[in-house]
């Protein structure tokens, strides 16, 4: 061939592999979510984990001895909190506490120790500093009141009579309609469920261990009578939104919850809705105060991700930055599996979060049986009395924030991810703990306190410029 | 989609890396060092680690974490100029005079 023959097939070559080339570049960018605006929000885009390459028969925690229930008016730090604030008075003490708190304080003096703490030295203190440096919290809180201010209307009926759908809404009949096989339902509701929002959906088997033995108040149920578990709830699905990502970051007084609580209740709540027009029971347990179960085991049976050292739930795409919902449906599903990408091992190392956490309410040790499962266990008692001191929005997440898995989705991020899940040494670890800690440091943990608590009001990284109340606003 | 994470960015990226390549080549055929494949390889694997440097650092520019920048910056660049004068001493193995 001469030269002339040559250039002249590599041209008729490279102009059919060009073209080939623009027919896959075309079908990629047609097909890809970034294509739909405002795609984040459905399309399921950002579920993007392959969680079957780590699905598991068994979920990371272990039963190891007989189990029991969570009892809500307790173990609910909010419930036990609320009733005691209204019901203690210094002369009657714990005689004039209604009987189960009387009870459950006489096998706990060391946590009525705690909430006696908050409400006689804590609350002064707040409320002093309140006056003094509450104006530059003013944007993150009308923001944080902003997105809770709509809710669906609270389900204050028991489930026979909540949970299934009116005759009303489908003329003559209430019958479930006949669906063609679980596999397809299951499809179909995941696919539901991120056209409404969610960022990542699962779904398990509802495990009876995880419903509360006395629920909580305003949800239909008689007050202080064991619930027992209903039939019909039977699956769990999970949905869970994230946390805006950059107040999330300026935790504890930017960031708040209730943006993912709102959009994670209304997708609960619309979801449970569409079940209901198939004909089938659906109920939604939604954050912040609206379960009758514990939310956290349930995403993790339905491999969401795994539960970390801080007690959330952490998963491959969003770190812990999840604020998640359940419904309970009898609408018959195939539940996922629950996955293992190494994070036992890797919170084993890490304890970031205990390190960085203000009240020290993270264990730095290992798991322990906690009615019947191995788990990490937190002092929400701790946890919450950091909370209520703040002056900023209501809650802390300074353990979500820290979380070397709560990082935003970037090539950086992704690569440390998928070497970390991929390492069934734990080199990577505690390779990539270390790092954590010597490139992302915060402030000392007493930093985070008010002042008149030794403080100085911290925040682990800066507000994002759209809540700097004094760029704004003439004090 | 930003430029920089567009496909033609790396289209771009991927002419400026022929171009270098080529150019690198012709440079060190004038200054008679042979470059068989595996002194190929080892500039590939240093080139990646100096690259993976830059963006470490840009990326956590963008992500606001200045500190992770400059230690990453001095922990990676310093392990890059550190290995980076090692290879070219390899690669002028069978330099000829
Ligand atoms: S929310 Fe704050 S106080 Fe509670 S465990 Fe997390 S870091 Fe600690
Ligand atoms: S900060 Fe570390 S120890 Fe804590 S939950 Fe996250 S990975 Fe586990």
């Amino acid at each position: 061939m001469d030269r002339r023959q040559f250039l002249k097939a590599t041209g008729a070559a490279s102009a059919t592999m060009g073209s080939i080339g623009l027919g896959f570049f075309g079908y990629e960018a047609g097909r890809d979510p970034e294509s739909y605006t405002g795609w984040e929000t459905h399309e399921g885009a950002q579920q993007t984990f392959n969680r079957k390459r780590y699905a598991r028969d068994y979920p990371h925690y272990k039963k190891v001895g007989p189990t029991s229930r969570a009892d809500a008016r307790t173990d609910v730090i909010f419930y036990r909190r609320g009733d005691f604030m209204r019901s203690w008075k210094d002369n009657t003490g714990i005689e004039g506490l209604p009987e189960h708190l009387q009870e459950y304080y006489r096998k706990h003096p060391d946590v009525l120790n705690q909430d006696l703490y908050l409400m006689k030295e804590i609350f002064p203190k707040q409320r002093a500093d309140y006056r003094k440096y509450r104006d530059k919290f003013i944007l993150a809180s009308a923001w944080s009141n902003a997105m809770g201010a709509v809710s669906p209307t609270r389900i204050n009926q028991p489930p026979e009579k909540s949970d299934f759908p009116s005759r009303r809404r489908f003329g003559d009949s209430s019958e479930p309609l006949k669906m063609k096989s679980a596999k397809k339902t299951s499809k179909l509701i995941k696919k539901i469920a991120h056209e409404l929002g969610s960022t990542l959906v699962g779904i398990a088997k509802l495990n009876p261990d995880w419903v509360y033995l006395y629920p909580m108040r305003g949800r239909g149920f008689e007050p202080d009578k064991p619930l027992e578990v209903p039939k019909h709830w039977q699956y769990a699905i999970v949905v869970g939104t994230p946390m805006s990502w950059d107040p999330m970051y300026a935790n504890p007084n930017y960031g708040t919850s209730n943006d993912a609580y709102s959009r994670s209740r209304i997708i609960a709540f619309r979801l449970a809705s569409f079940i209901k027009q198939l004909g089938y029971a659906a109920r939604p347990h939604t954050p912040g105060t609206d379960y009758d179960l514990m939310v956290p085991p349930i995403a993790v049976d339905a491999g969401l991700g795994e539960q970390g050292r801080h007690g959330i739930v952490i998963t491959p795409e969003l770190g812990c930055n999840i604020r998640p919902a359940v419904i309970t449906t009898n609408l018959p599903l195939i539940p996922d599996k629950p996955i293992d990408i190494g994070i036992q091992s890797f919170c084993k190392t890490c304890k970031i979060c205990a390190e960085n956490c203000p009240s020290g309410a993270i264990p730095t040790g290992d798991r322990i049986e906690v009615r019947g499962y191995f788990r990490y266990q937190i002092d929400t008692a701790k946890c919450h009395t950091f909370w209520s001191s703040k002056l900023g929005n209501m809650g802390c997440r300074i353990c979500v924030a820290v979380c070397p898995y709560t990082r935003k989705s970037n090539w950086l991020h992704k690569a440390a991810l998928k070497v970390s899940v991929n390492d069934p040494t734990g080199i990577s670890h505690s390779v990539l703990t270390g790092l954590q800690k010597r490139f992302y440091p915060g402030p000392d943990p007493q930093k985070y306190y008010i002042p008149s608590l030794g403080g100085e009001n911290a925040s682990y990284r800066p507000p994002p410029w759209w809540l700097r109340a004094e760029d704004f606003i003439e004090f | 989609m930003h430029f920089f994470n567009s496909g033609l960015f790396w289209f771009l990226e991927g002419v400026f890396t022929c171009l270098t390549v080529i150019g690198f080549k012709i440079w060190m055929e004038d200054r008679g060092i042979p470059m068989p494949f595996w002194k190929w390889i080892l500039l590939g694997i240093w080139v990646f680690f100096f690259g993976f440097t830059i963006a470490f650092i840009g990326t956590n520019l963008g992500e606001k974490e200045p500190k992770a920048a400059l230690l990453g910056g001095i922990f990676f660049g310093l392990f890059a100029v550190i290995t980076g004068v090692g290879l070219w001493r390899v690669l002028k193995i069978g330099k000829k005079s």
